[in-house]
């Protein structure tokens, strides 16, 4: 019986090329593990492996009448665009993974997922907002961040409860597809306001020198400056803010402020920065396999020395929506499995794990501001939920 | 008029700072012949000397330059003497190739011993700026440009007035001749790729300060640099302070009346335009 | 003799690669399209590099118009493949004549340095473009099938070498590596240096810009920074260099096996492929600048003597 068995399990897998039965399951991602993006590449890697394990601890997959192990292939694509779809061709095509977890970042997920429709295999992923990822009519991909243009809802949604309000507000963002897309709903949320946009300003992906755009908003005395970007680009913009003195009533930014690295590397001056986040390390967060999200920060960290932000809470999110998927379907064929994850419902502790007809996961982002070195929410869906503070004192009054 | 005013110090202030970064790859290109793709490379570990010196031993960044420098001018001679005195009689492509593999291999081998994490280097006085005729000056920029005009000044000092920098420059001139004057030659280029890295080290302990650190921002200061030095000249190390102050205002006015986007275009636009028109820079002589 | 010997076996050859599609993983089958890829655009750079002496960090500027002529004219104008490729080899040559003009009468390394500010300046006007998709660049339309995309490659490559093997024969080519060995005297000989300088620079916009075109297509996606990559502009001549520069199959040699080496280590030890070309280089510059051709040939007399003659003739 035994032999038969296993004569069937190998037919299948020769004829089919990957196991149906029986096998662990394997899923493929390449990640920036290395090279200028691995900074927030790493909470990728690592939280994959740590949903995985946690799975696993937990018995595995439900599949029919057996449980199976999940398995994890992770590349390093380098921080390489061209060299992360290559990798993840050899994924599908030669390490014959079941499913692929996406990487970080929107022009990584839009080339990369151009792959996994072509292959027709499930790609999941928790690194890309733009929306021209889930615009293309793609039927094979899915994301668990909210789209780029909400994301200054929030925030706006704050701006209008302060006192006094801002009447005026800079607009500056990156040339590449996360940020462009920021900026293109902000603009049309920002004109359902009545604040006035006085600067609107794209700038290079790589600059590191704002003091152009801080002259011409310091000479407009703008007051509030929102800004989608990159962690590095927003240090640089901090740090330069303080030594132009620059003092607007209120500044935002997309990534950087909750992130505890970004936090330490500006010190005191990272104080009265509001940013976003669509987690919170809260305990209303319950998980199956984690317990729940407060949980989970206190265990990532321990495991791997530095605290979770929202980047590693998605990618585990990401592997969750996976599992429910192939429970629901009672089967690892990747078409049956498409179908399933478009209608995956569960609560985790990301928050709630659904998509919409593109493909996209819609949470809300809660609005949180670094108040005396601690980083606080302070709006969310719900309404206010802590005091912030504003305006912001003067750089030479704190 | 006032957003002019303050867009023009900026300007002038970023210069001095391009001014400082180009100085290390003009000296050695001027002089050695050696066109040094590695040299953002050398700026990134100055600044990462600076950053441990000042987390580590609480070194404050303007003590710790001459120790960044010295840590540089070490690296710099073992890299001259033991790797690119080997192909420096090449075809000078040659040394153009084998200074991009370096970059490559110091790259990763700061990523690897530093990580991919972005440092900063705060000291207290870091945000401080005053006021000049209407416009803010910060203070760190500032004494950036002294010590651009400083170094520069100290280089000019050394090139033309002691017996070592005449035999640098005489060895560079004619390596026979010099040879025939008792000049050991490995010596020499080893210690002269020395103080040019130890001057990148300096450029890079303050641009710590202004900016970010990570492993990456080697190869965007290798390519402003390069126009810098193009622009200005390599005939004389002042020429790098015209160059350095006329890209910097180029930039800021770019940035402000065109649009951020196009510093790029502007910056190597004029690279291309000096190099067709007049190779030897704005101010050499006319070949 | 020697020519029909080689001649055969190239054949042979070409003939065992255009079957690979059939009875390679899928992986291999990726693996050449690169190696394919970067053969041309170094045996590109050899017309240019190799053979006139001029060394171009440009080639990458042609490589990016040939993708972008192809990512434009198949998303914003709905044009065939075929037609987007002739637009970009069209930008290419036109770039070629008309900033090669002024850019070719530089010498030596300014003439490199030149060549590398253009590509800068590319990159950064094509990142304002709003047709080329400023800095987020074109998603091309998704097709299915690598094989013809290998067969094109393989085909592209051919034809380049071709062409090479022609201008080591041809008149135009003495006068080539008459500008190269000495220009002055070239001139007075009665070249017409600028005319052929200018011609050889076309020729190889020619062939790297469809290769850009292709790989843009095989992609599906293109952006500024990828499209004119000065790393792969060093790359290709890293392996030109490697290979034997000025030599018929140097660059292609050189291009396949730093592929094959580069590729091992991405998919084993992925860290240490990004350390291997810098590696690699250091130590070709080093111990054998004069290409893997040269090596072969010279190893035969002079033994592992070859490094150390190599080292003596260029210290200091």
């Amino acid at each position: 019986m035994k032999q038969l068995f296993s004569l069937l399990l190998a037919t299948t897998t020769l004829l089919f090329g990957r196991p149906l039965l029986g096998a662990p399951i394997e899923l493929g991602a390449s990640v920036q593990l290395t090279g200028q993006f691995a900074n927030t590449g790493r909470y990728y890697g690592d939280a994959y492996q740590f949903a995985i394990d946690k799975i696993n601890a937990a018995g595995g997959v439900k599949i029919g009448n057996t449980r199976e192990k999940l398995v994890l292939k992770m590349l390093d694509n380098q921080s390489d665009v061209n060299l992360s779809v290559r990798q993840y061709v050899q994924l599908v095509s030669q390490d014959k993974v079941n499913f692929l977890l996406g990487p970080f970042a929107s022009d990584f997920v839009l080339a990369d997922s151009a792959i996994a429709e072509k292959y027709s295999i499930p790609m999941i992923q928790g690194g890309g907002a733009s929306d021209q990822i889930f615009s293309r009519g793609y039927k094979y991909i899915f994301g668990t961040l909210p789209a780029a243009s909400d994301y200054f809802q929030s925030t706006l949604d704050l701006t209008g409860q302060l006192k006094p309000p801002p009447k005026t507000i800079a607009l500056l963002y990156a040339d590449d597809a996360f940020d462009v897309s920021v900026a293109d709903g902000t603009r049309k949320a920002i004109g359902k306001t009545s604040m006035k946009i006085a600067v609107d300003q794209r700038y290079s992906s790589k600059a590191s020198d704002f003091n152009s755009m801080l002259s011409l908003i310091k000479s407009q005395d703008v007051d509030a400056i929102l800004v989608a970007g990159h962690e590095t680009e927003i240090l640089n913009f901090i740090r330069q803010s303080k030594t132009l003195n620059v003092n607007p009533k209120l500044y935002a930014f997309t990534v950087g402020v909750p992130s505890a690295d970004f936090r330490n590397a500006l010190g005191q001056d990272a104080n009265y920065a509001f940013g976003m986040t669509s987690w919170v390390p809260s305990p209303a967060f319950k998980d199956d396999y984690v317990g729940n999200a407060e949980q989970f920060a206190t265990e990532y960290q321990k495991r791997f020395g530095y605290e979770p932000d929202y980047h590693a809470a998605s990618a585990v999110a990401v592997v969750e929506a996976f599992v429910k998927a192939i429970e629901a379907a009672n089967s690892v064929d990747p078409a049956k499995l498409r179908d399933a994850i478009a209608r995956v419902d569960f609560d985790s502790l990301y928050g709630r794990i659904r998509f919409n007809a593109v493909g996209q996961i819609s949470l809300p982002q809660t609005v949180v501001q670094v108040q005396k070195g601690k980083l606080v929410p302070v709006f969310g869906p719900k309404g206010v939920m802590e005091k912030a503070l504003y305006p912001m004192p003067a750089w030479g009054k704190r | 008029m006032q957003l002019l005013w303050q867009i023009l110090i900026n300007g002038v202030l970023l210069g001095g700072l391009y001014a400082l970064m180009a100085l290390g790859l003009v000296l050695v290109w001027g002089v050695l012949n050696i066109v040094n793709l590695a040299h953002g490379a050398l700026i990134m570990l100055g600044a990462y000397a600076c950053y441990y010196l000042f987390t580590v031993f609480g070194l404050d960044p303007f003590g710790a330059l001459p120790v960044a420098m010295a840590v540089l001018f070490c690296l710099g001679y073992l890299i001259q003497r033991y790797v690119l005195n080997l192909v420096i009689r090449a075809p000078m492509f040659n040394t153009l190739l084998i200074t991009f593999g370096l970059e490559v291999v110091i790259t990763f081998l700061a990523q690897m011993i530093f990580s991919a994490d972005f440092r900063t280097v705060n000291p207290s006085y870091a945000g401080a700026n005053f006021l000049w005729l209407g416009a803010t000056v910060p203070l760190v920029r500032l004494l950036a440009f002294g010590v651009a005009l400083g170094l520069t000044f100290a280089l000019w000092l050394f090139l033309d007035h002691t017996a070592i920098g005449r035999a640098i420059r005489a060895t560079a001139q004619n390596l026979t001749a010099a040879r025939l004057y008792g000049v050991n030659p490995r010596q020499l280029y080893a210690l002269t790729f020395g103080i040019g890295a130890a001057l990148a080290g300096a450029a890079g302990t303050l641009y710590g300060v202004v900016s970010q650190i990570n492993p990456y921002i080697g190869s965007g200061l290798t390519g402003k640099s390069f126009a810098i030095a193009i622009i200005g000249g390599l005939d004389k190390s002042i020429y790098v302070l015209v160059g350095g102050l006329f890209l910097g205002i180029v930039e800021a006015l770019t940035a402000l009346y065109i649009g951020p986007t196009y510093t790029d275009v502007i910056s190597f636009g004029i690279l291309v335009l000096v190099l067709i028109v007049r190779p030897t820079g704005l101010l050499g002589r006319t070949a | 003799m020697k020519l029909a010997s080689t001649l055969a076996l190239s054949v042979v050859v070409v003939g065992v690669l255009a079957t690979v599609p059939w009875w390679g993983s899928a992986v291999l089958v990726q693996f050449g399209i690169n190696a394919l890829i970067l053969a041309t655009l170094a045996q590109s750079w050899n017309i240019i590099g190799g053979y006139t002496g001029y060394p171009s960090f440009g080639n990458s500027v042609f490589y990016g118009l040939g993708g972008y002529g192809v990512a434009v004219g198949m998303v914003q104008f709905q044009l065939p493949f075929a037609t987007g490729l002739a637009l970009g080899v069209f930008l290419a040559v036109l770039f070629a004549f008309l900033l090669g003009l002024p850019v070719l009468r530089l010498r030596g390394h300014y003439f490199a340095i030149a060549t590398l500010g253009l590509a800068e300046v590319m990159t950064a006007i094509v990142s304002n473009l709003e047709i080329a998709g400023r800095n987020i660049g074109l998603i091309l339309p998704l097709v299915k099938g690598d094989t013809l995309f290998f067969e094109l490659s393989l085909a592209l490559l051919v034809i380049t070498t071709l062409t090479v093997a022609w201008i080591s024969r041809s008149r135009f080519g003495f006068g080539l590596i008459a500008i190269r060995e000495n220009e002055e005297a070239a001139a007075v000989m009665g070249v017409n240096t600028t005319l052929y300088k200018i011609l050889a620079f076309a020729l190889c916009s020619i062939f790297a810009a469809i290769a850009g075109g292709i790989h843009a297509y095989w992609i599906t996606y293109l952006d500024p920074t990828s499209a004119f990559d000065i790393t792969l502009n060093i790359k290709m001549i890293i392996m030109a260099v490697f290979g034997g520069p000025g030599t018929i199959f140097g660059p292609v040699l050189g291009a396949f096996v730093l592929s094959a080496i580069s590729e091992v280590l991405a998919t084993k030890v992925t860290s240490l492929a990004s350390i291997f070309f810098g590696l690699v280089i250091v130590a070709a510059i080093v111990f054998m600048p004069r290409g893997f051709t040269d090596l072969i040939r010279r190893f035969r007399q002079q033994g592992w003597r070859y490094f150390q003659a190599n080292i003596e003739a260029n210290r200091v």
